[in-house]
């Protein structure tokens, strides 16, 4: 074949057709591709706050929003953060800390200015504290005019019935304070200091924080039910308690550690607050455009999109409900959502597979995957089929045998040979007894002993091949040792008569190469595809014992070739273990196929080939091959769409190819018919266009005088 | 004279235990050209083929110039590829051109350039007549232009000694001429060959030298003479039933 493609002017438009048929393909697989539309939109919009100051803090109570911040700007909202007016300065402080709750709001900015806005009351009073030196960090009401502030070296205060009370500690900074209800209290803040009141903030207690957070700064504490109270260090970690069954929230806390930051403890943003949305929902905001949201109790955290550049800082969220919330942050920024501010998915739809074109809208990227991992296996099983077919072939061909190459050796050679192979094949059955013996078989359950050999552990065991070998190479050459030692120099059949039926007994002539060949292929072709694939990828798990290696050599390569070798073929333990399965199998029929395409050359082939003085394997490749591959184009064809549609067994082996992924596609859309339907058609595809190419080919390398091929 | 080839009681017995050849031997001179004739089963085509061993000799010698040639230490491939072989049936590699042909054996077997071997095939073409031919494929031609390259196809090896057999049995009459005038024409250049044939007429007027063999034994051999008197009653039989059939 290759010789003719060299001679003359059939070249041109052999590879213009394979060049046409490789532009088709590409174009089909790009036009296969679905048009991707689907996109992602902030869940955030911007609401005009009517400031440019910075706001700091932000709360809410029913529909009423208040934000404070810059120099004493505070502005309300009435209808759930849609629209906004500045509310009256009372103060030219920083706003920096807020609260609300029992129908109340309170601000209060550092030098300690504290505003608090009672339940029943439309206007702010002024109840501003002098702690001395210290500055105010935090606030929090426990009652419609009853709060308690923290702040720098363990100042404490308790503000009830219009008296403010220092109920300070000694200590580091106190950074946040968060009441549960009137009695129960967290206060939190440098080094990790964590303070437990049960009176209302009257007395508190140190809790430990967890080791990893002992010198952190704890800057925003959420004691949000008897359940669950969370509190953040500005380094971006989240410390989380929880009830456990003899402890309240509260006594002992956890880091937090995030699955969506593999495993770390740390988020690795500044942040400013945490806003508990329900028990296992929250959401946080830092520094440099940071909004995210956690709905599973800071497993998994997801940063979300923002309309808004990411030099904006955020500084604090409250959420109005569940899903209503409310963030502002640097430079009058204020942002609203209805969503969590989880991203919204524009373009993506539900889809009604009851409508075949939405069906296959959704289901052919899939098949194209399942159809790419299928040409992948099949190019690379035919590919090595091939070359073990035509070797296998030629080695069954192989003409010479024992008789041939004993005769070319004198006799002491042949005897002496034959001692030395009988002591090595009994040396080898030796060395097997035991190993045998252990395996505990009796009567006709030695035919499963070679089985029992390469794996005498089991699971817990390695695979033991060489015993295997051993086992073949030991019988063969005791065997053949005991043959070679009885040579008289005649190497002739010996014939018997038993019964009067004449038994030719001719142990010369058998041909070494076709014996093994023949042991290979009575192997692949007398057993099912299906238990060679779970048997070579589970039992043997050649994936494992080639495809690592192989994709560790690859490691360093940047050849795209080499590259797609290593992560699409060999790290793909099911991938390398389907080629080995299919091209194994193949190779043991394809050999068969080529076997008869050589035996229908004329012998005569042969010996012109020899007689103008090339050797044996030059005959082949030059003279017998490249006639016989063409006669056995049609039944190497059948060999190949075989192959083809055999590749659909990989999914046994769990192996996400076209059949495979068929039955995904069922289990999303329930609809059998179509799933199957449209892979069948895939396949035709596939195996149609190999059928022509191969059609084509066959005609291409037509030679005039060459076998009876009917047409022109 | 020089002796070329040497056969020295060749014995060929087939697996199947037929004695095909009992004890055949001739020599083979520089320039001379020998037909063996003899009905069919009478072993002169085995002789030929043991000559270059596609059929392996039972028993006796074949020297080439003096060197024994069927010994397993022999370079087999060397001696084949200086010995010349035309098959009845012409074995013309059907997937290559007439020119590609010619050019696997020196190409493979002598190592030559692609350029220096296609222009020595362009020069055997020559000699046979068939340089119109070279890019048509073996189909295409017909029966005596098949036998033409095949004859080239052995010429380009440039062998000491060529083997006919049978070259002009599967032609059909009127395409013989040609083949065997290539033949002559070689003869007459002085190529050492051996032809076994079927044609009376051609080893009487090419042979040096005749070899009627008869049952795997050389019946009767000499000149070319013995073909028009010949001393034993059996190739006189063999003669006149040729004969009865013309």
């Amino acid at each position: 074949m290759i010789e003719s493609m060299n001679s003359g002017n059939q070249r041109s438009p052999h590879l213009a057709f394979i060049g046409y048929f490789s532009i088709a393909l590409a174009i089909l697989l790009v036009l296969s591709v679905p048009a991707n539309a689907q996109e992602y939109r902030s869940g955030w919009d911007i609401v005009d706050s009517g400031t440019l100051a910075d706001l700091y803090s932000v709360e809410s109570e029913g529909s009423e929003v208040w934000a404070f911040g810059e120099n004493g700007a505070m502005i309300s909202s009435n209808d759930g953060g849609l629209s906004w007016e500045a509310g009256e300065s009372l103060t030219s402080s920083d706003l920096t800390i807020s609260d609300s709750g029992y129908g109340s709001f309170l601000a209060a900015s550092e030098d300690g200015t504290i505003l608090i806005k009672s339940g029943n009351e439309i206007i702010w009073s002024d109840i501003s504290l002098d702690i001395g030196n210290e500055l105010v960090y935090g606030a929090c009401l426990t009652g419609d005019n009853a709060a308690v502030i923290v702040g720098g070296n363990g100042s404490i205060w308790t503000y009830e019935m219009q008296v403010w009370s220092d109920r300070s500690v000694s200590g580091e900074d106190l950074l946040d304070v968060s009441f549960l209800d009137s009695e129960r209290g967290i206060a939190v803040g440098e080094q990790g200091t964590i303070l437990f009141s049960d009176d209302g903030g009257s007395s508190w207690d140190y809790r430990d924080a967890p080791t990893e957070a002992s010198s952190s700064r704890i800057i925003d504490i959420e004691f949000f039910s008897e359940i669950r109270a969370y509190a953040i260090t500005d380094e971006g970690e989240i410390l989380k308690s929880s009830r456990e069954i003899n402890t309240a929230v509260g006594f002992l806390w956890n880091m937090q550690y995030f699955e969506s930051e593999g495993g770390s403890a740390n988020l690795g943003v500044n942040l400013t607050s945490i806003e508990i949305a329900t028990t296992n929902k929250f959401l946080l905001s830092g520094n440099d455009g940071y909004l995210s949201m956690s709905k599973d109790g800071g497993n998994i955290v997801s940063r979300q999109m923002i309309p808004l550049g990411n030099s904006t800082s955020f500084n604090d969220i409250a959420m109005l409900d569940g899903f209503n919330g409310v963030a502002v942050g640097s430079d009058g920024s204020l942002l609203l959502t209805e969503r969590s501010g989880e991203d919204e998915q524009v373009g993506f739809e539900v889809r009604d597979f009851s409508e075949f074109g939405n069906f296959v809208d959704y289901s052919k990227g899939m098949l194209i995957e399942g159809l790419y991992a299928t040409i992948n296996i099949v190019i690379f099983g035919i590919f090595l089929g091939f070359f073990l077919g035509i070797s296998l072939s030629m080695m069954k061909t192989s003409p010479t045998t024992l008789k041939e190459i004993s005769q070319r050796r004198s006799l002491v050679v042949i005897k002496s040979t034959g001692v030395i192979f009988t002591i090595i094949g009994l040396s080898l059955l030796r060395y097997l007894v035991p190993i045998i013996q252990n395996l505990g078989l009796d009567g006709w359950e030695y035919i499963y002993a070679p089985i029992g050999i390469i794996n005498p552990d089991g699971i817990t065991g390695e695979l033991q091949f060489e015993n295997f070998l051993f086992l073949i190479l030991g019988v063969s050459l005791f065997l053949l040792g005991i043959l070679l030692i009885s040579a008289n120099g005649e190497y002739k059949k010996s014939h018997y008569n038993i019964r009067g039926k004449e038994i030719i007994w001719n142990p010369w002539g058998i041909r070494p190469l076709n014996f093994i060949a023949t042991i290979y292929t009575d192997i692949f072709r007398n057993t099912p595809l299906i238990v060679q694939f779970l048997f070579i990828h589970f039992g043997v798990q050649i994936g494992a014992l080639i495809g690592d290696p192989g994709a560790e050599m690859l490691e360093d390569s940047s050849n795209f070739i080499l590259t797609f070798l290593r992560d699409d073929i060999l790290s793909n333990r099911a991938c390398v273990s389907a080629i080995f399965a299919l091209g194994l199998n193949s190779g043991a029929y394809q050999c068969e196929t080529i076997r008869g395409a050589i035996s229908a050359i004329p012998s005569g082939q042969m010996e012109a080939g020899r007689s103008i003085g090339l050797n044996y394997m030059q005959t082949m490749r030059l003279v017998i091959m490249p006639q016989a591959i063409r006669i056995c184009i049609p039944p190497m064809g059948n060999e190949m769409v075989n192959l083809v549609l055999n590749s659909s067994l990989a999914m046994v082996i769990g192996y996400s190819e076209l059949t495979r992924k068929a039955k995904l596609i069922n289990a999303v859309t329930f609809q059998v018919f179509w799933s199957y339907g449209m892979v069948l058609i895939s396949y035709f595809i596939v195996t149609w266009t190999l059928a022509l190419f191969l059609r084509y080919l066959e005609n291409k390398t037509r030679i005039p005088g060459l076998g009876i091929s009917g047409g022109s | 004279m020089d002796s070329v080839l040497t056969i020295t009681d060749m014995h060929k017995t087939y697996a199947g235990g037929v004695q095909a050849v009992r004890g055949v031997s001739f020599d083979v001179n520089e320039g001379e050209s020998v037909a063996i004739i003899g009905s069919s089963g009478s072993g002169k085509s085995t002789v030929l083929r043991c000559i270059n061993r596609l059929i392996e000799p039972t028993g006796g010698e074949v020297r080439l110039r003096g060197d024994l040639i069927n010994t397993p230490s022999a370079d087999i491939n060397n001696v084949r590829s200086r010995i010349g072989m035309v098959f009845q049936s012409f074995e013309l590699f059907s997937h290559l051109r007439v020119i590609d042909n010619i050019t696997l054996g020196l190409r493979h077997v002598r190592k030559m350039s692609k350029r220096d071997a296609e222009s020595e095939a362009l020069g055997v073409l020559e000699k046979v007549d068939m340089l119109d031919r070279k890019d048509a494929f073996p189909g295409n031609l017909s029966g005596g232009q098949k036998q033409r390259v095949a004859i080239a196809r052995a010429l380009a090896m440039k062998p000491e000694v060529m083997l006919f057999d049978e070259p002009t049995s599967a032609l059909d009459p009127e395409l013989i001429g040609s083949v065997l005038k290539t033949i002559r024409g070689l003869a007459d250049e002085g190529m050492t060959m051996i032809v076994v044939t079927h044609e009376i007429s051609f080893a009487r007027d090419v042979a040096d030298r005749v070899i009627y063999m008869d049952n795997g034994i050389i019946a009767e051999s000499g000149e070319s003479s013995i073909i028009d008197n010949p001393k034993t009653e059996r190739l006189k039989r063999f003669l006149s039933s040729i004969n009865e059939e013309d």
